[in-house]
Formats: C-alpha cells, sequence, structure tokens
C-alpha cells in the first residue's frame, strides 16, 4: 500500500523563517536573499556560500541543453514552478503540515511519473532530458506518493550526480526513511511536538550531518535548524 | 613442512594454474614471472594493519589509494582511513596513480592502468603489506559518514596485475552485502546475501571474508552473510573497496593468510 504525503513545498514555500515570521516575510526574503538584520545571525546566508553556488551551478540552464521541452513544460506545469530556478532552489527544510497544496495537474504527471517508472528501460526525465528545472520538478511530485518517490530515488541516485540534483535526493530519502520508519540522515525534516514547536524528526549520526549535508549542496545544519524555526537539538 | 604454491600463467584469455609442492625448488627451476619473484611470502599468522604512526590529512603510507581520494583521519582521538567521495569526481583515478602502479607491480602496469581508469566509479586502495593473498581471512571495521549516491564499504581481493578483482561490500543504500567481480573493465554481480541489514549511519560495524579454495563465506557483525564457491581459486593484492561518492571510514584492517 502507498501512503500519500503531502506535496512538497516549492522553492519558495521552502524559505520558512522561525516560528513568528509570516508566510509573506519568507517570500519576500526568497526574491531579495540578503541577510536581514532582525533574523538571527545563524539564520541568513549569502550568494557566495557554498552550498548556495553548488545550488545554482546545478540550476544554471543557460546552455538550454535538454531534450525534451514539451515533458519539461508539463512538469514544470504541473509542479507549479516557473524557470529558470534561482539558487537556492532547496534548503532542504520540510516542515510536516507546512505543505502547500498541489497544483491541479499534479496528479495527473505523478500518474504518468508512476507508469514510467514501472516501464523497465525507460528514460527518467533527468537533467539532459528536461533540464535542472524540470528534475527538481520531478522531484516535487514524486513526493506525493511513497511508492513513486521510492522508485523514483532509486533513478535519481543511478543517473549520478550531474543527472540529479543532489539537493532534491537528499531530502527526498530522509522523508522516505521517516515513513519506513527510520531516522532521517540529513536532518532535513521537522515536525510538530506536543506543546505545536517545530521540532527536528528523529536523526542518526547528527555528528557528520555536516558533511553529508556539505556534500549533497544543502546549508550546513545550523542554518536548516534555523530555517525551520526548531530549537537545536 | 612442505608449501604448496600455486602460479598463474596468463595465456591469451585461458588462465592455466599449476600446484607445486616444495617452493625453494620451483624459484630454481622455473622461470618465475617477475609478480611471483617480487612476492613476499604469506606469514601464517594475523597482521592487524596499524594506522597510529599515520599523520593524520595525509593519503595512507600502508595503502596504496588507486582510486578516489583516501586521507588519514581522526576519529575518537584514533586515526582511521576515510574514503572522502565529497571530492569525487566522475572517472578520475587517484593522482599519481601510474607511480603507484608501478610500485605493485613493477614495469606490469599499463593493462593494470587501463583496468582501474575503466573501473574509477569504485574507489580502491590497496594494502601494500602483502602480495599475494590465496588462502585466510581479511576482516576490516567501517563507519558510514555519508554519500548522496552510494554508502559503500569493501574489501577488495584477488586483485590482478591486470586489474581484475572481486570485492564483497555492505552498501548503506540497499542494505546489503554483495560480491562483485571486477574483469576486463566489466563490472558483473555474483551474489547477494539474502539477509538485508540495514546499518545507522555513524556506527561502527565488521565485515569478514574467509578464503578457502574455491569457497568463499562472508560476515557482517559476525552474521554469516556468504557462502559461495567461486569460479576460480583467488590469488592477488587485498584492500579496501568503496563506490563514487561513499564517505566511509576504516580501521582494524587484519588479514591472516593460512596454507589452505
Amino acid at each position: 500500500m502507498t501512503m500519500r504525503l503531502r506535496f512538497l513545498p516549492t522553492c519558495a514555500a521552502l524559505v520558512v523563517l522561525p516560528a513568528a515570521a509570516t508566510n509573506a516575510q519568507a517570500k519576500k526574503t526568497t526574491r531579495n536573499p540578503t541577510p536581514r538584520a532582525k533574523l538571527a545571525a545563524e539564520c541568513t546566508w549569502k550568494p557566495t556560500d557554498g552550498w548556495v553556488k553548488r545550488q545554482a551551478e546545478f540550476f544554471d540552464e543557460s546552455k538550454h541543453d535538454w531534450t525534451n521541452d514539451s515533458l519539461r513544460t508539463a512538469l514544470l506545469a504541473a509542479a507549479g514552478l516557473t524557470a529558470p530556478l534561482k539558487a537556492p532552489v532547496n534548503f532542504g527544510v520540510h516542515v510536516e503540515g507546512r505543505d502547500s497544496t498541489p497544483p491541479a495537474g499534479a496528479a495527473a504527471m505523478v500518474a504518468a511519473l508512476t507508469k514510467l517508472a514501472a516501464t523497465r528501460g525507460s528514460t527518467w526525465p533527468t537533467k539532459s532530458v528536461v533540464g535542472a528545472a524540470g528534475t527538481h520538478a520531478v522531484s516535487m511530485l514524486v513526493s506525493l506518493d511513497t511508492g513513486l518517490a521510492r522508485a523514483a530515488l532509486h533513478r535519481m541516485m543511478e543517473a549520478g550526480p550531474a543527472e540529479s540534483p543532489a539537493v532534491d535526493v537528499a531530502t527526498l530519502e530522509d522523508r522516505l526513511r521517516l515513513v519506513w520508519g527510520r531516522k532521517q540522515i540529513y536532518g532535513t525534516q521537522f515536525r510538530r511536538g506536543p506543546d505545536g514547536k517545530v521540532e527536528l524528526a528523529p536523526m542518526e549520526d547528527s555528528s557528520h550531518a555536516d558533511l553529508r549535508r556539505e556534500d549533497a549542496g544543502l546549508p550546513p545544519f545550523k542554518l536548516g535548524l534555523c530555517m525551520a524555526g526548531a530549537g537545536k537539538s | 613442512m612442505s608449501r604448496t604454491v600455486s602460479l598463474t600463467l596468463e595465456l591469451s584469455v585461458m588462465r592455466i594454474s599449476i600446484a607445486f609442492v616444495g617452493a625453494a625448488s620451483i624459484a630454481t627451476t622455473f622461470p618465475l614471472s617477475l609478480d611471483a619473484q617480487r612476492a613476499k611470502p604469506a606469514p601464517e599468522k594475523t597482521t592487524h594493519v596499524s594506522l597510529a604512526s599515520e599523520t593524520a590529512g595525509r593519503e595512507p603510507k600502508a595503502f596504496a589509494p588507486l582510486v578516489g581520494s583516501w586521507v588519514i583521519t581522526k576519529d575518537a582521538g584514533n586515526n582511521v582511513l576515510f574514503i572522502d567521495g565529497r571530492v569525487w569526481k566522475r572517472g578520475q583515478p587517484a593522482g599519481g596513480l601510474a607511480d603507484k602502479a608501478r610500485e605493485l607491480y613493477g614495469a606490469r602496469n599499463e593493462d593494470f592502468i587501463e583496468s582501474i581508469k575503466a573501473f574509477a566509479y569504485y574507489p580502491i586502495a590497496v594494502y601494500k603489506g602483502l602480495d599475494n593473498f590465496e588462502n585466510g581471512e581479511i576482516a576490516v571495521r567501517f563507519q558510514m559518514i555519508g554519500g548522496t549516491l552510494d554508502r559503500c564499504a569493501g574489501i577488495l581481493f584477488d586483485v590482478k596485475p591486470n586489474g581484475d578483482y572481486l570485492t564483497v561490500r555492505y552498501n548503506g543504500t540497499e542494505d546489503n552485502v554483495v560480491l562483485w567481480t571486477f574483469n576486463n573493465g566489466v563490472r558483473k554481480f555474483v551474489n547477494r546475501a539474502t539477509t538485508p541489514t540495514p546499518l545507522e549511519l555513524g556506527t561502527w560495524h565488521t565485515l569478514k571474508i574467509s578464503v578457502h579454495g574455491t569457497q568463499l563465506k562472508s560476515w557482517l557483525d559476525d552474521q554469516p552473510m556468504h557462502d559461495y564457491t567461486l569460479a576460480h581459486p583467488v590469488s592477488g593484492k587485498i584492500g579496501v573497496w568503496s563506490k563514487t561518492d561513499s564517505m566511509i571510514e576504516f580501521a582494524d584492517f587484519t588479514v591472516t593468510p593460512t596454507s589452505k
């Protein structure tokens, strides 16, 4: 049986400020990544930070070198994305209950991706097929269905770092591990505790988290916690 | 005490193994290959490869890193061998590959280099202290640190002068132990242990193999994983193995060669 998941927020919605911040503030911050004076020092980033540059490198689509433009367009529409995406695209912060509602066309595209994933030898929509923005759309869409997400994660890992956004692979793996009853390994998943406060979902080996996050192009752990509005664990 | 020595002759694609009794007489009677002449006799005792005198931040001295970025690092104050997948680049052998291959295989290193390049997705570091492992046990402790695509820790063995080898490895993204062969630039799945074994990152575990003739057994944390009959007896160098962007710490590499 597959479990239905809530829609993984878009890049704009992923910018989650400390609990008191409003959604409007979050969107404003995305458009202008300049650190805001009232944010805590550890909750800011610069375009020159390594993880931001790494994402910018992957999501640079200036060469327009994807092969299936119609599929790309359909994927972007189904995920509610507009290309080009500006780095940082994924902050690796997913708070349970803060998911947005999927666009109307998402369900049909999830069904199409499920069929594709089940077809042996089929071409998975990787960067060279649908562009970097297309791969991010795929990551968002597959997160709606656990069974599809599992198959997609395998395809994305198999395709390698040049074809799959490592930051999305990491976020998806964390999300699935929690669904499977295991602990997350990157620290991208948050929940609300009994007192309503945002807290980090169970995680293993947090002492090496920043090594893994650097490898995946995620921001430092401290920044992730800050953005989720979570207390330090 | 007589000792059985297996001499392998490579004739095109056909491999002929000849067993002799009495190593001393062979050395004077037959024109041995350069590798056989250079081979150190296998001690019949457990060798624990100590990294204590190695320098953190440098490449290991006890192992020859041929693919990947292998460095000595500290874990709880002790030196460990770290494969750093963060700097993994597709198809890149380790720096100084030609020199390292020459050190391991003398003049006959061209085939070795070509094969290693073909397998460049798979970081390997060859143990320098034993030229030929045929029978016995090899064990290593490992700790998975990370890797977005892979989290693999393996024992490398049967490393031939042409770059072919075998590995028994644990994969933390698949939770399984698998035996793979690498021959003539082709990686082939051989046998998967039936028990899926999820391991937590940041925890130490032990992978062990035993080889007796063509019989291969493996264990993960003392749990039996493989009991498999190989196509050929094992004869070659040994070491540690990993895959693409894996970040793994290795420690306590031990080898116990036996005569049978």
